[in-house]
């Protein structure tokens, strides 16, 4: 019952909330960020980043540094992270915390899936996988050839099992299929995911709620903007969207028929959390919607930790680890690339 | 009058007033192509600047794991790009390479994507010789369009295609990216377009350098 976690949730998961918190307290700020949008060099920015909890991460690292180097490296410091999280949880918050890689693994099988099509080596795919998706079986799915035998040969011993139903055809493999597959599992992903937390009740429930909602809308938006102009019929493009959030269903309908950015625009400005979003950006202009998407997303993750006994923190911590990787990465392209005029496009404070 | 007296003490041998006018015009022509020339080159840096900009955005975008070298094609396939080199002869000993691109001309659709290169290529023979200063796509883009109204081609059916084309060179990147990779994608078309510029002027500044350089030699001998 809603309100009584205080008397159970530090027996099973007390201290991992503990250790979360402490990672969550280890996060760059702003002053941080201020000194890595200074560098001249990647090394620089590796020199920055050894008065960080990233020190032993990229001390050994030679020089000339890559961009995918840092990219790399900070990546595994949150995979460690989360490895020890897992292997000291406990059920509801073992299936809650393997929940939070789905998405990676879609990601990782949509990837060997078009790397095979594209007659590339499975190894090489395999390096570039993202390790929080890896599973056994991960390199057998260049052997299939549709969905059907993806499904029957492979993941019908995965997690991303239960999601292949709307998906399974024995149409061959290519590129629009392969980009309806991945919409469509990270869909049902994402609706599972959502009646796990409903299950959870309490607080869990009501964080994770408007988190995943957020999630789904975000989607619902990228999904649209993605497809103007493409061969995807409005059908197909309506059957991408999940069935929650605050778009669902009257909104998810008006965007289906969106042919341009503000056509788009008319339809968020109608939801309140996202006229703020929309009010950021001039019309006909969607540089900066991600940006704008990503800062929102950062509120609400900074604000489950201001509520406690509940999982949505250990969902927050790793999102906001993975929006720092992207900052890392975004300042040292521009680094890089010698534009650092255009650092502050992307680059989202955590604090 | 003080031409002649200076033509009649060098036995003959002096270039005559058509003459001067000639030689100065090629050292202006030669002026003229460098100055594009080194605009093209500024431009050119811009350009592909911008592009990998657009291109870290859209990976910063869509994530790495959808925007990364292993997903390019391996599969053969036809090019969708070519660039042709054709000589002109610029007199009866010297020839100048002219480079021409054709954009889009994959197998099924050779017919069109030619003959959109074939404008662009006109329009940028027009501008090398009048304007040397910078060219920005979208008034490159309009006025080609102004062209294509002319013709006797629907310009919705060619630009559907030329839409299309971009669309599956694309669609390694997956069915549904982002409009920061469509960006990138159209900031490096433009660097293409602008190197093809540079070979062409090029090409003119060292065939008028030559011509510059033998009016020389001959007056000196």
């Amino acid at each position: 019952m809603y309100g009584f976690e205080a008397l159970t949730f530090n027996v099973h998961a007390g201290y991992l909330e503990a250790i979360v918190r402490g990672h969550r307290s280890a996060l760059l700020t702003a002053a941080d960020y201020n000194n890595l949008c200074q560098c001249e060099t990647l090394d620089d920015i590796k020199m920055h980043l050894s008065a960080t909890e990233y020190a032993s991460y990229l001390q050994n690292e030679p020089s000339p540094l890559h961009t995918t180097t840092i990219v790399e490296k900070c990546t595994l410091k949150l995979v460690d992270e989360y490895k020890h999280m897992l292997c000291q949880a406990t059920e509801p918050l073992s299936t809650f915390l393997e929940y939070i890689t789905y998405g990676h693994m879609i990601d990782n099988v949509v990837l060997i899936v078009t790397g095979t099509l594209h007659e590339r080596d499975v190894q090489e795919l395999l390096e570039k996988c993202h390790p929080l998706g890896m599973f056994d079986s991960i390199a057998t799915l260049a052997v299939a050839q549709n969905m059907r035998e993806l499904y029957r040969l492979v993941l019908v011993d995965t997690p991303l099992a239960p999601y292949f139903s709307e998906c399974i055809t024995s149409e061959d493999l290519d590129d629009m299929n392969i980009e309806i597959m991945r919409n469509t599992l990270y869909k049902a992903y994402l609706e599972d995911f959502y009646r796990f937390c409903q299950k959870l009740g309490g607080a869990t429930a009501e964080i994770m709620s408007d988190l995943l909602a957020f999630e789904a809308d975000r989607r619902a938006v990228n999904i649209t903007i993605n497809s103007i102009g493409t061969e995807l019929t409005r059908d197909d493009r309506r059957k991408l969207y999940s069935s929650f959030g605050l778009l669902y269903p009257y909104g998810h309908e008006e965007l289906a028929v969106c042919e341009d950015i503000d056509q788009v625009r008319g339809v968020m400005e109608k939801y309140p959390p996202y006229q703020s979003i929309f009010a950021k950006l001039s019309y006909g202009e969607s540089q900066m919607l991600d940006k704008a998407f990503y800062e929102e997303e950062v509120k609400r993750l900074c604000l489950a930790f201001e509520q406690q006994f509940h999982y949505g923190v250990f969902f927050a911590y790793m999102r906001l680890r993975e929006q720092e990787i992207r900052n890392l990465m975004w300042i040292s392209e521009c680094v890089a690339q010698n534009q650092k005029s255009r650092v502050h496009d992307s680059v989202v404070f955590i604090f | 009058m003080e031409e002649e007296e200076v033509g009649s003490s060098e036995n003959g041998e002096v270039p005559t007033a058509k003459q001067e006018e000639e030689g100065e015009q090629n050292v202006v022509k030669f002026l003229d192509s460098m100055d594009s020339y080194l605009n093209l080159l500024d431009s050119l840096s811009s350009t592909l600047r911008q592009g990998w900009l657009e291109l870290a955005s859209a990976r910063h975008s869509m994530g790495a794991s959808r925007i990364n070298s292993t997903l390019f094609d391996l599969k053969h396939h036809a090019a969708s790009t070519s660039l042709q080199v054709t000589q002109h002869d610029v007199d009866s000993i010297m020839n100048q390479p002219h480079f021409t691109l054709c954009k889009w001309t994959s197998p099924d659709n050779k017919k069109v994507g030619s003959e959109e290169a074939k404008f662009d290529e006109d329009e940028l023979l027009q501008r090398k010789s009048t304007s040397p200063h910078l060219r920005h796509r979208g008034m490159q883009y309009s006025e080609i369009q102004e062209k294509r109204l002319e013709s006797n081609r629907s310009p919705r059916i060619v630009d559907d295609q030329v839409q299309k084309e971009r669309s599956k060179t694309l669609s390694m990147f997956g069915a549904l990216v982002s409009p920061k990779l469509r960006a990138a994608q159209l900031s490096f078309e433009t660097a293409l377009e602008t190197l093809v510029e540079i070979a062409n002027m090029r090409s003119s500044m060292l065939s008028t350098h030559d011509q510059v350089q033998k009016v020389l030699e001959s007056r000196m001998e």
